[in-house]
């Protein structure tokens, strides 16, 4: 049912939090929309829910942020809460947009928990994305007063952050291909919370993660043989002086400088110890 | 499905760019009057906030109203965040867990 190259990274992708293992993902995942076996609980605010694009008919699955997500976690206050006969319907509003919700009953259980909830109270749903009549819709299986209120913050967080590691997902999956950190589902559930969370700092992190497929010794390699005074060198600069000048075991600079000369990027000069750059690139 | 009214997160430092619209805001709250209540927000700024708070109110109150001015909020929702908003780290001893075994 499982198979190997899932059972890496997404079985730790439900609730919460995301392993960081970009370089993982980008190779087992080809397409941009990663379809899991497993179904993960993902946090999100209500505008990222109304800016899901559905993916596939057949499916009725939701992508949000190239992922596809089925059940979500919303936190917000309840409003218009009507009771009806099999089911109890709600708005749920936090602060980004109003979604509707349905729980539907069944037991006395779900009617007793759904009772104590008032107009105002602040919830936690979790529940399954689906759509009604072109209307996305929330169908709760799970709607739990909030106690302690550092479940407000912490939702807020979880869905930034899970945000970020999709989006760095997404841009390493991509190639060579620009990340897209300008859509602006960012800009609403990013405010000044409690530390004053500013969108600037997303744009530092697409800069950091935007390295055109190469990793980080690669570039610094490639940046070095790149510098004016070693391109103007006719014999090329020796692996022991990459080695000397960049602090590194000569293993990795003979790694880097494999994968930079299979990309084309560099070349073996006079012998197969000095390399230069490619020109022009 | 309706994202026509956002209510943006500000603490003091942002309610400027927000004025005459709705915001939310959490305070700490230092005085408590008929008709007003004075808080800190999370950036350290005094702010005033109009309205009618509940009774009880715990010493964090979360308030969605529209924002006047760069220090003052007219409340129209109030939620009791409790005591202990945010403190639950302030209580732990951070250096006992980065200690070396």
């Amino acid at each position: 049912m499982f198979s190997s190259s899932q059972i890496d990274a997404s079985v730790f992708s439900g609730g919460g939090f995301m392993p960081s293992q970009p370089s993982q993902l980008a190779n087992s995942t080809p397409s941009p929309a990663r379809s899991r076996d497993t179904q993960g609980l993902i946090s999100v605010t209500v505008k990222q829910i109304s800016e899901a694009s559905q993916s596939g008919d057949e499916k009725s699955n939701f992508v949000i942020d190239g992922v596809d997500v089925t059940n979500v976690k919303v936190v917000g206050t309840v409003f218009n809460k009507n009771v009806r006969s099999s089911d109890i319907r709600f708005h749920l509003d936090d602060g980004t947009g109003r979604v509707e919700c349905i729980r539907w009953v069944t037991e006395n259980l779900d009617t007793r928990e759904m009772d104590a909830l008032e107009d105002g109270t602040y919830v936690r749903v979790n529940g399954h994305l689906q759509s009604f009549q072109g209307k996305k819709q929330l169908s709760a299986f799970s709607v739990r007063p909030v106690t302690n209120f550092d479940e407000v913050t912490c939702h807020f967080i979880e869905c930034i952050h899970q945000h970020l590691q999709h989006s760095k997902v997404q841009s390493q999956g991509g190639g060579l291909s620009q990340p897209q950190m300008a859509d602006s589902s960012l800009n609403t559930p990013v405010r000044g919370a409690s530390n004053g969370y500013q969108p600037a700092l997303m744009n530092d992190l697409s800069i950091q993660y935007s390295a055109d497929g190469l990793k980080g010794f690669d570039k610094l390699v490639l940046n070095y043989l790149q510098q004016p005074s070693n391109i103007g060198r006719e014999m090329g600069v020796h692996v022991d002086e990459l080695s000397q000048q960049l602090k590194a075991p000569m293993e990795k600079i003979k790694d880097a400088i494999e994968f930079l000369e299979k990309e084309g990027l560099v070349y073996s000069s006079i012998d197969d110890y000095h390399y230069k750059a490619v020109e022009g690139c | 499905m309706d994202t026509t009214s956002p209510t943006a997160f500000v603490n003091g430092g942002l309610l400027h760019m927000h004025v005459g619209r709705k915001v939310r805001a959490v305070i700490q709250v230092t005085r408590s009057d008929v008709g007003f209540v004075m808080g800190k927000s999370a950036d350290d700024r005094q702010l005033v906030v109009k309205g009618s708070p509940p009774v009880p109110l715990t010493s964090y109150v979360e308030v969605i109203g529209v924002a006047e001015n760069d220090n003052s909020i007219r409340a129209e929702i109030w939620t009791n965040f409790g005591d202990s908003f945010g403190m639950s780290y302030s209580r732990l001893n951070l250096l006992d867990l980065f200690e070396p075994c």
